[in-house]
Formats: structure tokens, sequence, C-alpha cells
């Protein structure tokens, strides 16, 4: 019981499987500081050459900043060989009532003042006035203005992961895999097997002891990091760990996913990911420097694929003969547990809800994260380790649920049965149910969020809520609206941000072909 | 803006350059470039750090002449009042251009030749007067010795920004770059913060290895990365002067 965790073996490639090596690599092993070291922590990752990885995970969020400092990146690589471009949150078209004007923005930069006191009492409050109808996202945020220009989150002479603005990365996950694999294996030190994993070997106290390989014979380690996608082989096939089914609240069942050229290489690129709802479902719009990827989930209880691939070639504007669809099956929910014995799942293995707000790659990240920094010293202290890491994870997911869900139950749309179906409160967990209840009487604030392991801040909620035209009764619950001298100093402050930052940055395009040709300074 | 046309000496044998006006070019500027070659000139009064261009983000030398934009302190009663006149002002208004040439032997070629700013105010054109500024060429359309000069001065800054471009590449790398935060409060209460200036990291440069030490002395890099630190201390005669010039208003 006292064997120190000297083996860990990752099985599985794909952007799930290389982040977790990389993070536990990096910080196990000193092979980055000083190449002459011995690893501490030797990690294996084994990648079938046969199985694809699934590769539609274009969307990130900020904290992939994070990470690659973690795993010793630069930036500047990172976007040349990743085809990747910027990020600054979800323009959400067509969700509130479907009409040609009707979106709004969930930005990632926090509303001006939001530490200080509750600037969406203020602004509901100027609702009431006729001469006040800016949204709720461009009267607190600099954000939205910067995205409905095509305007990067920073210069050229910003620091690589600095920023002017908070952003994340819009990413081909294909190219992020082979990028993450050929710095886990020169810089990292992780030992590559490629070769296919058949089956796993019990110890006599229920641990995998080794894995089955089909050339490699059994490959030995003292921890088993699941990483082979929707087939879950270690977690799901050995271990039986059953599913918790979310299709009750979350409908989506079915993706078609295409790549669509832009007319020019110096096309405008979208600083941030495009949602717009459709009769049963939505379709993503993630614009890369060389292509966008675009595609549609949608509820096959709704609608048939026929419809759905109409509605996709609609929105792009081309026929559906034209278009080579890629088609992946979502089952919405995800496993009772993600760490049982010897063996922890991350990535599509552990679970996957929908696209929606691209919580799959962070929950990739926050998994890697939490194993690298908790990395049991032995197996006497894993089992504390897997019940943490477990109730960390199941918050972490059913948190998520409700943010998910709350896009849902404020939509207005009743063209089809998903969306009269989504908002019915049986398909609404309780606890969403107790937050919109608070909320009809003061804003979501930090109080709401109380542990250290929430996903989505108060502020997420903010935007989703007023964006889609939610209104609390502040004048049930006036303490709110008392310092009306604060609220114009911070109204004003986000104008005068919103015009600089509009005279200062660069366009997505710009910026991106100037990574390319000079780069980014580390300071 | 700027009208650069290639120097030719039929065309442009009554043109006369009034040197005195070059520094005019300066009256607006808060930093100026600078080249290596120009350090211990200008450490004696100016503040040299580095900052990045805002079109590439690459890092420059420059020295500072003021503290905000259009804010030049040593512009004063329409002069510059500095004991040394910066390169790129001496250079005024002289810039070097690329052509294609043909050649028989090597075809297309690109070929630096000399042009001259036509919006400067330094060009005399067509001036009868021949005692306001100096001709380019003499009645023969031969170069006369100032022009000559000026290509010295365009000579010297060419090769300045290839060693500068590997003082920088060699400050990289041996990571010895910091940025430089400086919050200055003026007579008149007035605060500003220094912002996108970067220095030398003392302790840094003192942690160096012996044979880095050595390869920066041979390329005499060390030289200009003690001159810059040991400017860092004009930044207080130039708040100096700036607290002067509130207190004449």
């Amino acid at each position: 019981m006292n064997n120190p965790i000297k083996t860990v073996v990752v099985v599985g490639g794909g952007t799930a499987g290389w982040l977790t090596a990389g993070q536990i690599a990096a910080r196990h092993n000193q092979k980055i500081t000083d190449p002459s070291s011995q690893p501490i922590v030797n990690v294996i990752l084994i990648e079938s050459p046969s199985i694809p990885s699934v590769g539609v995970g274009e969307g990130t969020w900020p904290t992939m900043r994070s990470t690659l400092i973690d795993l010793g990146i630069s930036e500047t690589d990172f976007i040349r060989e990743c085809d990747a471009s910027f990020k600054q949150g979800a323009k959400f078209a067509k969700w509130v009532d479907g009409s040609d004007d009707d979106f709004y923005y969930h930005p990632l930069v926090l509303p001006q003042g939001f530490a200080k006191g509750d600037m969406a009492a203020y602004w509901l409050a100027n609702q009431a006035r006729p001469s006040q109808n800016k949204s709720f996202s461009n009267s607190v945020c600099f954000q939205e203005a910067i995205c409905e220009q095509g305007l990067a989150p920073k210069t050229i002479r910003t620091a690589e992961f600095s920023d002017v603005a908070n952003y994340a990365y819009h990413l081909d996950a294909g190219k992020f895999s082979a990028f993450l694999k050929k710095h886990c294996l020169e810089k990292l030190g992780v030992t590559y097997i490629s070769d296919d994993v058949t089956g796993a070997n019990s110890a006599d106290n229920g641990d995998i002891c080794s894995v089955i390989t089909k050339n490699n014979g059994n490959i030995c380690g003292d921890l088993f990091v699941d990483c082979t996608g929707f087939s879950s082989l270690l977690l799901a096939k050995h271990y039986q760990i059953p599913f918790v089914d979310c299709s009750d609240v979350l409908f989506i069942d079915s993706a078609l996913a295409v790549q669509i050229p832009y007319p020019d290489d110096q096309s405008a690129i979208a600083s941030h990911t495009i949602s717009t709802a459709q009769e049963a479902g939505w379709i993503w719009d993630i614009g890369l420097p060389s292509r966008r990827g675009v595609g549609h989930v949608y509820s096959s209880r709704h609608t048939t694929e026929e419809k759905a691939k109409q509605a996709l070639a609609d929105y792009v504007g081309k026929k559906v003969e034209s278009l080579t669809f890629k088609k992946i099956p979502i089952r919405s929910g995800h496993r009772e547990k993600f760490w049982h014995k010897n063996c922890v799942a991350v990535g599509l293995s552990a679970g996957f809800l929908e696209p929606l707000e691209a919580s799959a790659l962070v929950l990739v990240e926050l998994s890697a994260r939490m194993i690298s920094e908790q990395l049991p010293a032995n197996r006497e202290v894993m089992d504390i380790v897997a019940q943490r890491f477990n109730e960390t994870f199941l918050y972490r997911w059913d948190k998520i649920i409700d943010f998910l869900k709350l896009h849902y139950i404020l939509s207005k749309r009743s063209d089809n049965a998903f969306w009269t179906e989504n908002r019915d409160p049986q398909t609404i967990p309780q606890s969403l149910q107790d937050l919109m209840k608070l909320w009809r009487y003061r804003s979501p604030a930090d109080l709401d969020f109380t542990s250290n392991n929430e996903v989505f801040p108060a502020a997420s909620y903010q935007y989703v809520l007023y964006g889609m035209g939610f209104k609390s009764k502040y004048e049930d619950f006036s303490p709110s609206l008392n310092n009306w001298a604060f609220a114009e100093q911070q109204f004003a402050q986000n104008k005068k941000m919103t015009e600089q930052a509009i005279a200062n940055l660069p366009s997505n395009r710009d910026l991106i072909n100037k990574i390319k040709q000079y780069g980014f300074s580390s300071m | 803006m700027t009208n650069l046309v290639a120097i030719d000496n039929k065309i442009h044998k009554n043109v006369r350059i009034d040197n005195k006006k070059a520094e005019l070019h300066g009256a607006e500027l808060h930093m100026i470039p600078v080249v290596l070659s120009e350090f211990s000139n200008l450490a004696v009064q100016y503040p040299i750090v580095l900052t990045k261009n805002g079109d590439t983000g690459q890092f420059t030398c420059i020295a500072m002449l003021g503290f905000k934009p259009h804010e030049n302190l040593f512009w004063q009663n329409g002069q510059w009042q500095g004991l040394y006149l910066p390169l790129q002002i001496q250079r005024q208004p002289f810039f070097v251009g690329n052509v294609d040439v043909e050649n028989s032997v090597e075809g297309v070629k690109s070929q630096q030749i000399v042009c001259v700013d036509f919006d400067s105010p330094t060009v005399v054109e067509n001036c009868h007067d021949k005692t306001q500024g100096e001709p380019l060429f003499t009645g023969d359309g031969v170069e006369t010795e100032f022009f000559q000069q000026a290509k010295t001065k365009i000579a010297q800054l060419l090769q300045g920004e290839v060693t500068n471009q590997h003082f920088i590449d060699n400050l990289k790398s041996l990571d010895l770059l910091q940025p430089l935060s400086v919050q200055i409060s003026f007579v008149n209460q007035e605060k500003t913060r220094l912002n996108g200036l970067y220095t030398i990291d003392k302790e840094k440069l003192a942690a160096l290895s012996e044979a880095n030490v050595y390869a920066l002395h041979q390329s005499g890099f060390l030289e200009a990365i003690y001159t810059m630190i040991a400017s860092l201390g004009q930044i207080y005669a130039l708040i100096d002067k700036k607290n002067k010039q509130i207190e004449e208003k």
C-alpha cells in the first residue's frame, strides 16, 4: 500500500491525453529545468494508431493560457502551429425569440465595477428610462464592442499570454493534439507507445496492474488515466462504472460538423464564438485563421438529420450536396464517478454534455491540473485523493449542467417542442430552479457560488440572464440601489474603455498576421 | 508626411538643404529611435531605454525626450536645447529607398539609393539666395562635401539598425530585459506612470556566467549595457526640465 506512484500510464492521445500527460510530466519531471535529471514520475502515453480522435473541440476558456504556461509552451508557437485565433466570448443569436436582431453576448471580461457593486441592479433600474436602452453587456463591458468590430483582445506589443481584454482561443483540435504530442515528447520527457490497448489486467486488490497492448505486451503502471474518448475503455468497460444520463435536462444528442473555407486568406476572423439557435438545437461558428469550423447540434427527438443538414447548409449559404458532414453522436451525461481504484478518466471518457460554452476542454484542463497537483505520493493515499477528485468533479458537472440549461429556459421560442419542453420545470434541475427564484429579487452574485470549485462565475450568469431579457425586481429589494454616483462612474468608465479599445486594438486577422511574422515578446 | 524623391544631380542641382532646420522634425517627438554607436553621446543628457515598435511589437532602442506623446522637453523657444542631436534628427531630410535596377549581367536587382524628403522644412528648392543652406552638387554635378557627410550619417544609421538588432537579440536570449516601471509626480501634483518601457535587469546582469560576460564584452555590447544603465539617471534631469517648464507657465 505504500508503493510510491512512479509510473503514470495515459491511455489515449487526443487533447485530453496529451494535456494530462503534459501537466503531470511538467510538474513531476524535472527535465524542463535540468535535462540530465531522472524523472521522479515516469509518464507513458499509449496512443492507438488506428482510432482517430473526435477532434471537434475547437473552443477553449481563458484557462488555456495558464495551462499552456504550465506546460512551458510559447504562445507564438501555439498560435502559429495550431491554427489558433483569439476568442473573446460568445455571441448568442436568435436564442430569445428567433428574430433577426435577437442577440446577446457572453463576454469574458467581468462587468465594470463587478467586485465593488451590483451593476446589474443599476442597469435594470435604468431600463425604465427610454433613453437608456443599451444592452447589459454593452453597458458594463467593453468587449461586445470589440467583438462586433472583429478586433483582437491585444496588440503585437502586448507580452505573450497578457491581454488588453480577457481572451481564450479557437484552435484546430487535430493540430493542437499533434503540437502537444511533439512538446510532450521533446520537452517534457513523456514516453510514447503507439499501440492499441485491448484490455486491462487486475491485481488482487482490484487495481489495474497493467494494460494489455496488441504489440507491446503488458504495460505496467501505478496510476492509469483513461483518455480513450467515448469508448471509456478502462472506467466504463473494465470497471463498469455506470453512466449518469442527462438527456432529460439537455436534449442535444447529435452533431453535424463541416469546415468552411474563407473567401480569401485575408478575410476577417470573428473574435468570438457565434452560436445561433435553430428550430431544434443551435449552430456553432468558430473562426480559425485558415477556415471556419461550423456545426449543428440538435435533438433527434425533435428534428430529422435531413432537416438538420438543410439548416446547416442554409446557415453557411451552400447546397447540402456540396458539404462533407462529419456526424458525431452525443450522449449527454457523465460517469457516476471519475476516479475508481487506480484509474481516473479525463475527457470524453468521463463524460460530455454538449458543446455550448466550451465546457469540454476546460474540464480536461481542470482534471489534468488536479491530478497533477494532487498526485498521490503512494497507493495508500490514493483513495483519499480519488474521493476528493470525485466530489470536486461531480460538483462541477452539476454546475455546468445548470449553467447550460439556463441558456434554454429563458428562451421565448416556440417554433418546436424542443424549446417548450426545455422550459418545462420537470426538465430543469431543482438547483437551477432555486437560483432562478432567488434571482427574481436580486442579481446573481458571488454569494451564490461559494465553493472553491466553481466553474462559471456569477458574472456569467448575469450576462446570460440579462442578455436574454430576464428581469429581477429590484423595487422589492432596494438596498442594491443606494449609490448611483458609483454606478454612473462605472458606466462612464466603461464608455471610455470601449472608445479606447476600439481606437487602439488591431483586427483579429491583423494581429494573427503579425504574430506569424514577428511573434510576441515574453514581456 | 514624407514625400521621398530619389536624388539626381541634374534635376536637383539647384536644391539646397538648410541643415539648421533639421531639428524641426523632432519638435513634437517624445521618444526617438537611437543606435548603439551614439549611446555614449546620448547618455550625457537622454535616458536610453527600449520600447516596442507599435507596428511589429519588436523591441527597439530609444532616447526619451518627454513623458507623453508630442512632448519634447528638449524643444524650447523653437530650438533643440541639447548638447547632442540624435542621428535620426541629424539625418533629415535624407532617407534610403530601394529601387529595382536592371542590369544586363545580373538582371533586375534591388539597389539602395539616397532620397530626400521634399516635404521637409530643410529643403530650399530652386532658390537663388545662395546664403541659405548647402547645395548637394557642385556646378559640375559632383557631390558636395555636405552631401557626402549626409550619406555617411545615413550609412551609420543603416549599420546601426543591424547592430541594434544583434544587441537586442543578445539581451533577449540572455534574458536581460525587465519592464521599467516608474511613477512620477511633478511639481503641480500631476502624476504619470511610465508604461511600455524596458531596461536592463541589473540582477540578471550580475548573475551572468563568465563566458557570457566575455562574449558581451567582445561584441562591444557590455559597454552599451552599462551606458544604458547609467543613462537612466537622466530621467531625473528630464523630470527637472518638466518641472521648470510647469513653473514657467
